[in-house]
């Protein structure tokens, strides 16, 4: 196995793992802040996009703002 | 090769299930083990959700994959994204799943484990499942609306708003009735109370760790809250067994009562990321892997299913809730079976996230099915135990005395023998002083996990810890819910006062917002203190009173669901929807106005308060009352619960004229009238 190949199976993995914990992360209803780096960037290149502390602040104040129905 | 493997796998299914129904149906005599229960649940949702939300799906709704979804319509990175099915999935479960399905089925247990399950499966697959998907799939075809305003798109305005002050109401109920819960589970126990009140530093911590050192890692900070938790459990029983702390943290029901009252309304009132967001996490996590834990622990430790299969209170007797199986049962077992509140979750943020149609099956269906698993592991920890025990934990004081002899003596004379020693042991094993009269579900369910995952893991010497880590974690998410559900209440209310005076409708205005929070816990709080101070229990009467509130609004969502069917012109398949509403409608209706005006004042809200306040007029005290004062109060109560209830009936009643009116004008015409959004609206996207 060369260096090339390998580095490549390790961002493959390390990808997978970053893939898993967002996926977590949605299950308790985090947003996912890469996902909305990649799709402000597709969409609308050049816009100043949120920084991640500021988009996790926004989404928490979007989800219990007004308090979300909570299950009996 | 699939085909072949499907063609040997359902009819294998189908005898597993066959075969552990006849195990729990005729094992009669002798106890049978719960894992034929678990067994025959988990048979039936495979069986109905490959095959009748399959013929939902395909037949009924027309679900289509190449039709976008508002997720994929809208999509902005942040509300609306198309997101992984299973991870929606477990999105899904996370917000509906709450305490509901953990209380409703273990006060059912006093008519046996048979009349609960049977309703639980046959409800959740015809009723609570149907209803979960429909509404789903009836939110994402009009861009993830929430009920009110689909309700209002589809009815008209007049139900809309209805349906909205309905929602309030069962809202206010809910929140007494969970609160009651918290209250009778840590009354004099100082163990519980340390643990519970030990989550608002952890979750404060929590908070300042994800907005100021990690921001949005939501697992890290909630791997090192569930040590913290761990932690104070054990730090609990250190408090409890030191002179000085423990008085600190021994309240009497009043007093813990008071503590939510302000609790709710300063925890509303803070910043969301402070509090609530980071219990909510927390609650999750532990839902999530205690629920997991509970499964694998009866399959792993099989214990006996001790209560039997039907007791003598199928007649309406029962010391837990009074009135007959029908309709008692129906309303008892709200959650697990169908749940009224779900169309809230259905219609909320789960709309907004589906990637595409053909999911909706999976996350609607499959979700609550997932729910309903949790209500019959619910029941089977309330059955392992020895039903002596169950009662004793479970009927009110009034019935049992306050003393372990006393309790031993009444609930033997029902024919469940149980000794004064087993009583105190129970109480000794589990590190509490008294487990008498501990209605409300979560004891009972503690107890019941505190043995199977005791035997599973640590044995006797760990019983007392997972009893209080069961509390712990039904605590928490009844916090979260009293927190979440009042500011939902404060924004209810301030948008109707809104209409009133402009002003009070103002969000950002401080002072309207503390009126509205103030009335909000006070509604709430009022029902609690109420039932905190009922002599009779407290439990049997909000329980009761929920049950029909939830179920009205699951008839109402159903109905909903119906004239949208009709209006797509699917009329052909409309008993889908239909059925299950009219069993709502009935059960709920007959519940509803035995409990105004049955003439047993064990049942009926008029006739009990009439008792009281004749008596009283007369100048007699009636026992559990102990003066004139307390009996009129009791009187008080009982009106303005028949009020409570007769605003439920009405509810539906007046909705359900709504539905007909707007069903056979449908029917008249020649063309679909639902107002969907039409297939290819804006598919290339409108962005935030």
């Amino acid at each position: 196995m060369n260096a090339a190949a390998e580095s490549d199976a390790s961002v493959g993995l390390r990808e997978r793992v970053r893939y898993l914990c967002a996926a977590c992360r949605q299950v308790f209803g985090m947003p996912d802040y890469e996902r909305y780096l990649t799709h402000a960037a597709q969409r609308h290149p050049g816009a100043p996009v949120l920084t991640r502390s500021d988009f996790f602040v926004q989404a928490i104040e979007r989800k219990y703002g007004k308090g979300g129905a909570r299950c009996c | 090769m699939n085909r072949l493997i499907s063609l040997l796998l359902w009819p294998a299914i189908a005898i597993i299930g066959a075969f552990s129904f006849a195990a729990l149906a005729l094992g009669r005599g002798e106890s049978v083990n719960a894992v034929w229960l678990v067994t025959a649940a988990l048979s039936v949702y495979l069986i109905a959700y490959r095959f009748y939300s399959k013929f939902i799906a395909e037949k009924v709704l027309r679900v289509d994959p190449t039709r976008p979804t508002p997720a994929v319509r809208h999509n902005d990175g942040l509300d609306y994204v198309p997101t992984n099915k299973w991870v929606l999935y477990g999105h899904h479960f996370a917000a509906i799943a709450g305490a509901g399905p953990l209380v409703g089925p273990v006060l059912a247990a006093q008519m046996g484990f048979l009349p609960g399950t049977l309703w639980i499966l046959a409800g959740v697959v015809t009723a609570g499942a149907v209803q979960d998907f429909i509404v789903l799939f009836v939110s994402v075809r009009r861009d993830g609306k929430s009920l009110g305003e689909m309700i209002k798109m589809e009815l008209g305005p007049i139900p809309g708003s209805l349906a909205l002050v309905g929602v309030l109401a069962i809202m206010i109920i809910i929140l007494a009735v969970l609160a009651l819960v918290v209250v009778k589970a840590l009354t004099g126990s100082p163990w519980g109370l340390f643990t519970i009140f030990a989550t608002i530093p952890i979750a404060l911590l929590m908070g300042c760790y994800m907005r100021f050192i990690r921001p949005g890692r939501v697992g890290e900070a909630s791997a090192f809250g569930v040590v913290l938790l761990l932690v104070s459990i054990f730090l609990g029983r250190v408090v409890a067994e030191d002179p000085a702390w423990a008085p600190m943290f021994t309240l009497s029901g009043t007093q813990l009562a008071w503590a939510l009252i302000i609790y709710g309304a300063i925890a509303a009132s803070l910043p969301v990321w402070l509090m609530l967001a980071p219990r909510d996490y927390l609650s999750t996590f532990l839902k999530i892997g205690t629920i997991v834990a509970l499964a694998i622990g009866i399959y792993y430790v099989a214990p006996k299913l001790a209560m039997p299969a039907t007791t003598r209170f199928l007649d309406g007797t029962g010391p837990v809730f009074s009135g007959k199986l029908f309709p008692f049962l129906f309303i008892t077992i709200a959650c697990g079976a169908v749940s009224g509140f779900h169309s809230l979750i259905s219609s909320g943020t789960t709309p907004k996230m589906v990637e595409n149609e053909s999911h909706m099956r999976l996350i609607g269906f499959g979700g609550m099915l997932a729910e309903s698993f949790v209500a019959v592991m619910a029941l089977t920890a309330a059955c392992v135990l020895d039903p002596g025990i169950y009662f004793a934990m479970n009927a009110p004081a009034a019935i049992i005395g306050t003393t372990a002899a006393n309790a031993a003596q009444v609930i033997s004379g029902w024919g469940f023998t149980i000794t004064p020693d087993m009583i105190t042991q129970t109480a000794k094993d589990i590190g509490e002083t008294s487990i008498l009269s501990r209605a409300g579900g979560a004891p009972t369910l503690a107890v019941g996990m505190a043995q199977i995952l005791g035997q599973a893991l640590g044995g006797k010497a760990m019983e007392a810890f997972w009893y209080h880590f069961a509390i712990l974690f039904e605590a928490l998410f009844i916090l979260t819910a009293v927190d979440a559900g009042t500011r939902v209440g404060r924004f209810m209310i301030q948008d109707m006062l809104g209409h009133v005076y402009k002003p009070l409708g103002n969000t950002e205005y401080l002072p309207a917002n503390l009126l509205g929070t103030a009335l909000c816990v006070g509604l709430w709080g009022y029902f609690l203190y109420q039932g905190v101070v009922d002599p009779l229990g407290g439990i049997n009467t909000l329980w009761q009173l929920f049950g029909v509130g939830n179920q009205m609004l699951a008839g109402i969502a159903l109905l909903l669901c119906t004239s949208v069917l009709v209006k797509m012109k699917r009329e052909r398949y409309v008993w889908v929807t239909l059925v299950p509403t009219a069993w709502l409608l009935i059960t709920t209706l007959t519940a509803g106005v035995q409990k105004i005006f049955d003439p047993d004042p064990k049942i009926g809200f008029l006739s009990l308060a009439r008792k009281f306040s004749d008596a009283a007029a007369q100048g007699s005290v009636l026992a559990p009352a102990k003066s004139i004062a307390e009996m009129q109060r009791v009187a008080f109560n009982n009106y303005l619960d028949a009020v409570v209830c007769a605003f439920f009936v009405l509810l539906v009643v007046a909705m359900c004229v709504f539905a007909v009116k707007i069903c056979l004008q449908a029917l008249k015409q020649a063309n679909p009238t639902a107002h969907e959004i039409p297939p290819l609206a804006g598919a290339q996207g409108s962005m935030a």
